[in-house]
């Protein structure tokens, strides 16, 4: 375990039965850094985003945040949880709240703010996404696209250290995919550590600092935007470029 | 803090447990300074045991052997309180040692001897044949080609079939003397083979037959106590019998209940429905308000035990889901009236202890409908997305926080329909406990027609009650429905 960095992955592995789709993951992130995760469908990359705050129950191996080890039974996964924002395809917003409730609920729950402080920190995340005036509307109301930048907001409420997006324009209709990565390319220039598992290439290629492509539960191969985008080493690599560019 | 939670709602469980066994009914208790036994006897036994229409023996003319008790309790100096069940039961709890005595016009047979010792018999009760009273049937013989009808089980059933051959009548069989005895008097049948105390009872109060015969196949009444035990208890009933028989007292007693006809209050104008309501509606209110507060403190119980199943039902621990899948199987597959009666009278014997009648009641409908809430809450959070979980745990919400905040509102709201029914459906599922002898609407029933023998109107007049409480019912519940939704 080393402190440098904020994400430390070692030797990770994950089956459902037995069928393993993680067969050994290494990955470090450091601080500030955004890495976005690319690869064909059933490769691992969602799996492997979820198991980085333990959605996901791991086999063997270990996952470090700060230098706490989240498989560990003593490490309290709520208090290491709260430091991680995770950002669903589905967006996954309260039904059953306004959408500055969805964003309050947290902070009011976990850091003992007063309902009057949280809402105005609602306000001012919700502001960051422009969607101020819709603080009380029932979020099903909302198109995906504002719907996934309250999620967004709800998230940072938390103040955490680290982002987790699991394909976050996946669920959306194109002329709102827009609004979304504009949010996140924000939050990347403002030095949140963002781990991304996307399918917008040209996302990737703007605003990652690190490319990782995942195929069949093992990462592939891994580098710098232009290197992945525009020398791939890997057959795989290429052939999954060819299929997802030339479309 | 996920169980500091469970442990809230359990404990608040057993709370209302103990307020369920407070409410329960209380049967007096005397003065210690002379014994006190307690004496099992029917819940209705004409004319041995006449229930008023509350289903207790209070009243005046409550029967042949409640008013024996009462003389010769007085005449012997003991003090008694009645403990009131089916037949049958009362022969178990005999053995059980809940009962120091059983009374409810049980003949002495060989077979009983084995367990119980009789007191002296008080009374010979034999078979006779009764036909309508404008009928011209007065012996066997003409019963030829005939159809005759009988009570199943009764002695006599057992006496009417030993017969049909020789006589050449048909057999047919009823649950309830007052339909059997007006499908005579209507002349559907030609006669009819019963208890010579319990068709005269019939006749005096009204009903429309006359016997024919004298009595056959007489076996003698007596008291039972369990084989060895309460030896003081049986001698005093013996004295008290003896004097009864010596002075007079039993044969008058007999006469008041099996002689005569009919009273005035049975005339034609008093048996039409407006007139059966009046006549019965301080009983029919008790035994509404009973239905309604075994249905309010029983479905609120419901609820509470089936969100405790259903909780555990979803937790991430197995051996809770276990629990709450294994509570929800057995109390949803048994029969409720068989659970009924494992708790009335199996659970006693077990916990050395008596349940009140109100409290096993409420104990029934509370495990028998809170396994079917149980579902209906586990369903109503399983059928939360999972999403909704997985974006309140990630947000680091406590498995508890989760629940409480992002799940069971949402899941609350797709239960509400189903929770509704429920409830009704609880209504109408304590009328199985008049089983057991509570009090509600459907045994205030069977109890006022075992009186009044008015069965077609008096039905109809309860079946109306149901329907209209429930209509009330489903128009509060569609309101609280518009309300949540």
């Amino acid at each position: 375990m080393d402190k440098q960095y904020k994400i430390q992955v070692k030797d990770l592995h994950k089956s459902y039965g037995d069928n393993e789709v993680l067969k050994g993951i290494n990955l470090n992130v450091k601080p500030n850094e955004v890495v976005c995760m690319i690869g064909p469908s059933g490769s691992g990359k969602s799996t492997f985003l979820r198991c980085l705050n333990r959605l996901e129950e791991t086999n063997s191996g270990h996952v470090y945040i700060d230098g706490y080890d989240i498989a560990d039974k003593k490490t309290n996964i709520d208090l290491v949880r709260q430091n991680i924002g995770m950002v669903f395809q589905h967006f996954n917003l309260f039904p059953n709240m306004s959408v500055a409730e969805n964003i309050m609920l947290a902070p009011v729950q976990l850091k003992k703010m007063t309902k009057d402080e949280a809402r105005k920190a609602a306000l001012h995340y919700l502001d960051i996404v422009g969607l101020k005036e819709k603080a009380d509307v029932n979020p099903t109301t909302l198109s995906g696209g504002q719907k996934q930048r309250v999620a967004i907001a709800r998230a940072l409420a938390m103040k955490p250290d680290v982002m987790l997006f699991d394909e976050p324009t996946s669920a959306l209709d194109p002329e709102m995919v827009g609004d979304v990565l504009e949010v996140m390319q924000t939050l990347a220039k403002q030095g949140m550590t963002m781990v991304v598992v996307t399918h917008e290439m040209g996302f990737a290629k703007r605003v990652a600092d690190r490319v990782v492509f995942f195929h069949d539960g093992v990462i592939r191969e891994q580098g710098k935007p232009d290197e992945i985008f525009d020398h791939p080493q890997h057959e795989d690599t290429k052939s999954f470029l060819d299929k997802v560019l030339n479309v | 803090m996920r169980k500091h939670w469970l442990i809230k709602l359990l404990m608040s469980l057993a709370v209302l447990v103990g307020f369920g066994l407070v409410m329960g009914r209380q049967e007096p208790i005397h003065a210690a300074s002379e014994p006190t036994y307690t004496i099992g006897t029917v819940d209705s036994f004409e004319p041995f045991e006449i229930p008023n229409n509350r289903g207790t023996y209070n009243g005046k003319n409550p029967g042949i052997e409640i008013e024996m008790l009462q003389q010769i309790a007085k005449h012997e100096g003991f003090k008694y309180r009645l403990k009131v069940m089916s037949f049958d039961a009362t022969l178990t709890a005999l053995q059980a040692g809940q009962i120091d005595a059983s009374m409810g016009g049980m003949s002495v047979t060989n077979e009983r001897k084995a367990t119980i010792d009789f007191t002296k018999s008080y009374y010979d009760s034999g078979v006779v044949m009764a036909v309508a009273s404008n009928s011209n049937i007065k012996s066997l013989k003409q019963l030829k080609g005939k159809t005759v009808a009988v009570k199943s089980g009764t002695s006599g059933a057992i006496y009417a079939k030993s017969i049909a051959n020789k006589y050449g009548f048909k057999i047919k069989y009823y649950k309830t003397d007052n339909t059997m005895w007006s499908d005579v008097a209507n002349g559907n049948s030609a006669a009819t083979f019963d208890d010579e105390p319990v068709l005269r009872y019939g006749i005096r109060n009204g009903m429309k037959l006359r016997v024919v015969t004298k009595a056959v196949n007489s076996q003698p009444v007596a008291m039972g106590i369990k084989k060895g035990q309460n030896q003081e208890l049986l001698h005093k009933l013996n004295d008290g019998i003896t004097w009864m028989q010596k002075t007079g007292r039993m044969q008058k007693l007999l006469d008041k209940y099996t002689k005569g006809s009919a009273s005035k209050a049975d005339s034609a104008s008093q048996r039409t429905i407006p007139a059966l309501i009046k006549n019965n509606a301080g009983a029919l209110s008790a035994g509404l308000v009973e239905t309604l507060k075994l249905t309010i403190v029983g479905a609120f119980l419901a609820l509470v035990f089936g969100i405790v199943l259903g909780v555990m039902g979803i937790a991430e621990n197995k051996v809770l889901t276990g629990i709450s899948s294994t509570l929800i199987y057995i109390f949803r597959g048994m029969p409720m009236i068989v659970l009924a009666f494992f708790i009335y009278i199996g659970m006693p014997g077990l916990i050395g202890h008596k349940i009140p009648l109100f409290t096993a009641g409420v104990i029934t409908l509370m495990l028998d409908e809170g396994a079917y809430v149980g579902a209906i809450v586990k369903g109503g959070f399983d059928a939360v997305d999972r999403g909704q979980w997985e974006a309140a745990r990630s947000l680091g919400l406590p498995y508890s926080k989760a629940l409480v905040k992002v799940i069971m509102p949402q899941g609350i709201k797709i239960m509400v329909p189903s929770l509704v029914n429920q409830f009704i459906i609880t209504l109408k599922d304590t009328s199985i406990l008049s089983a057991i002898g509570v009090m509600e609407l459907t045994q205030t029933g069977t109890v006022i027609i075992s009186r009044n023998l008015e069965g077609f109107k008096m039905w109809l007049i309860i079946g109306v009650i149901y329907i209209v409480i429930i209509t009330l019912l489903t128009w509060l519940s569609n309101y609280v429905q518009r309300k949540v939704a």
